[in-house]
């Protein structure tokens, strides 16, 4: 686990160790601690937007003693088979998870690249600029996992800023399912119907997402029964066990 | 009267309740608790980041409740802008830098925005320019000493900007740049600037006159 002050103290120290200028974006945790949501983090979730920079930032960190570690405990068998899985490093609790490109199916859209939540650069003989993604990306990228914790970060991200824009939310949604992620209209939907119990979200809203879903006339998920999800998640237990005893 | 010992991570019911400008006396009245509870209270809550106290000494304490952390600030572009330009903006990111940040990084960053009020709003920086070798280097860096030298002769033409070294002052041979995106000006007395730096520069009079330059 990791704090703000903490992090803050790293990228300060990581920036020491730069060959060149980075530029990467924060999620995840790390986000949820730039909003002030957040006390403390696992991981560090960062993207880079290609795997050269991604480079650059590891030799950063490999100087500082960090290490490459398994990602096999951490996240699904179907996530990690995907192309675009994170690189994991570790050292003495605290863990960066560094993707490059895309994070799993999720692409850089253009929103992300130029409306973020905050920029922090980090001076030394290099900068390391670090931006945080919108709170908006933050819900789209924790509904698609899927995560128990994913789900009470977005309910307090939602609870503590009653600015969150929900038209932004679902222009971006619907923009990663026309670029070919074609889970995140379904993952976003459910999650918005579960936090309905917890939260007061604008019915327009929720109907506009529906009618996306509808529209796509692929909703492949959508179609699926209770017994044909019970069976795939079945074989996403046998799979992760599969690549557990190799 | 109310228990006031919870935690405030958890009771975010409270925050909402006291969300937004507080005095002592308000917080006793909303919560229905003495004054040495409130107190107490408010001192845990700044402690947990959610409060900053303003006012003090001769003045009454304001506090400054949130629902989210209130961590504190290291500098940055807005920061600076809001400092020297009479033009003020509503920052639309929080822009923080850890380390040396001074005036002259300030007006790049502003300048590769591309934003027309954060351009207008560091105009005004070239009053405050004292290093201009680091502005020179800056600009170098980030492909905009052109747009840089076309912003200073126009802040020359309004206030008494600081002058530009002559070491500096060799008008590019390089391509046409904008300073926002495909603006360019009709005034008269841009266009020679426009022409000389061949930079594209978005102000018109009304512009200048609204940004207080």
């Amino acid at each position: 686990m990791i704090d703000y002050a903490e992090q803050q103290k790293l990228f300060g120290t990581i920036a020491k160790y730069l060959s060149d200028d980075i530029t990467c974006y924060a999620f995840g945790g790390t986000a949820m601690m730039y909003f002030g949501c957040k006390e403390q983090t696992k991981d560090i979730d960062m993207l880079f937007e290609n795997t050269d920079l991604r480079d650059k930032f590891i030799q950063a960190i490999k100087k500082l003693g960090f290490s490459e570690t398994s990602p096999f405990k951490i996240y699904i068998a179907e996530k990690l088979r995907d192309k675009f899985r994170p690189l994991m490093f570790s050292f003495a609790q605290i863990r960066f998870d560094l993707f490059a490109g895309k994070i799993f199916h999720t692409v850089l859209s253009p929103l992300m690249l130029e409306d973020f939540f905050a920029v922090h650069e980090f001076k030394e003989k290099h900068t390391l600029t670090v931006k945080t993604l919108s709170p908006e990306h933050i819900f789209m990228l924790k509904a698609v996992t899927e995560r128990q914790n994913d789900f009470d970060d977005i309910r307090t991200i939602l609870e503590r800023r009653p600015d969150f824009n929900w038209q932004y939310l679902l222009d971006e949604t619907i923009w990663q399912y026309k670029k070919g992620d074609n889970w995140v209209l379904y993952d976003v939907e459910k999650t918005l119907q579960e936090l309905k119990e917890y939260i007061f979200i604008p019915e327009t809203y929720i109907q506009k997402l529906r009618s996306a879903v509808q529209e796509s006339g692929k909703g492949e998920k959508q179609n699926l029964t209770k017994t044909a999800k019970t069976k795939q998640k079945k074989e996403k237990l046998s799979m992760q066990k599969k690549l557990f005893k190799r | 009267m109310m228990n006031v010992r919870y935690s405030v991570m958890a009771d975010l019911e409270l925050l909402r309740k006291l969300a937004g400008f507080q005095t002592l006396e308000t917080v006793t009245r909303e919560l229905g608790i003495k004054r040495q509870s409130a107190l107490n209270l408010l001192s845990k809550l700044k402690k947990e980041e959610y409060l900053t106290v303003m006012g003090g000494g001769p003045k009454k304490r304001l506090y400054r409740i949130t629902l989210v952390k209130q961590r504190k600030r290291d500098l940055g572009m807005f920061d600076i802008l809001n400092k020297y330009s009479p033009m003020k903006l509503a920052p639309w990111y929080d822009h923080q830098v850890h380390g040396k940040y001074t005036v002259e990084d300030a007006l790049v960053d502003a300048v590769q925005t591309g934003s027309f009020r954060a351009i207008l709003s560091s105009l005004r920086l070239f009053s405050h320019i004292t290093d201009w070798p680091r502005l020179y280097k800056l600009a170098k860096k980030k492909n905009c000493w052109q747009k840089i030298g076309a912003l200073h002769d126009v802040a020359k033409k309004l206030f008494r900007a600081k002058h530009l070294p002559t070491k500096y002052s060799g008008k590019p041979h390089d391509s046409m740049q904008y300073l926002v995106r495909n603006y360019r000006t009709k005034e008269n007395w841009i266009k020679p600037i426009e022409q000389e730096w061949n930079v594209g520069i978005p102000f018109r009079n009304g512009d200048l006159r609204k940004g207080e330059v």
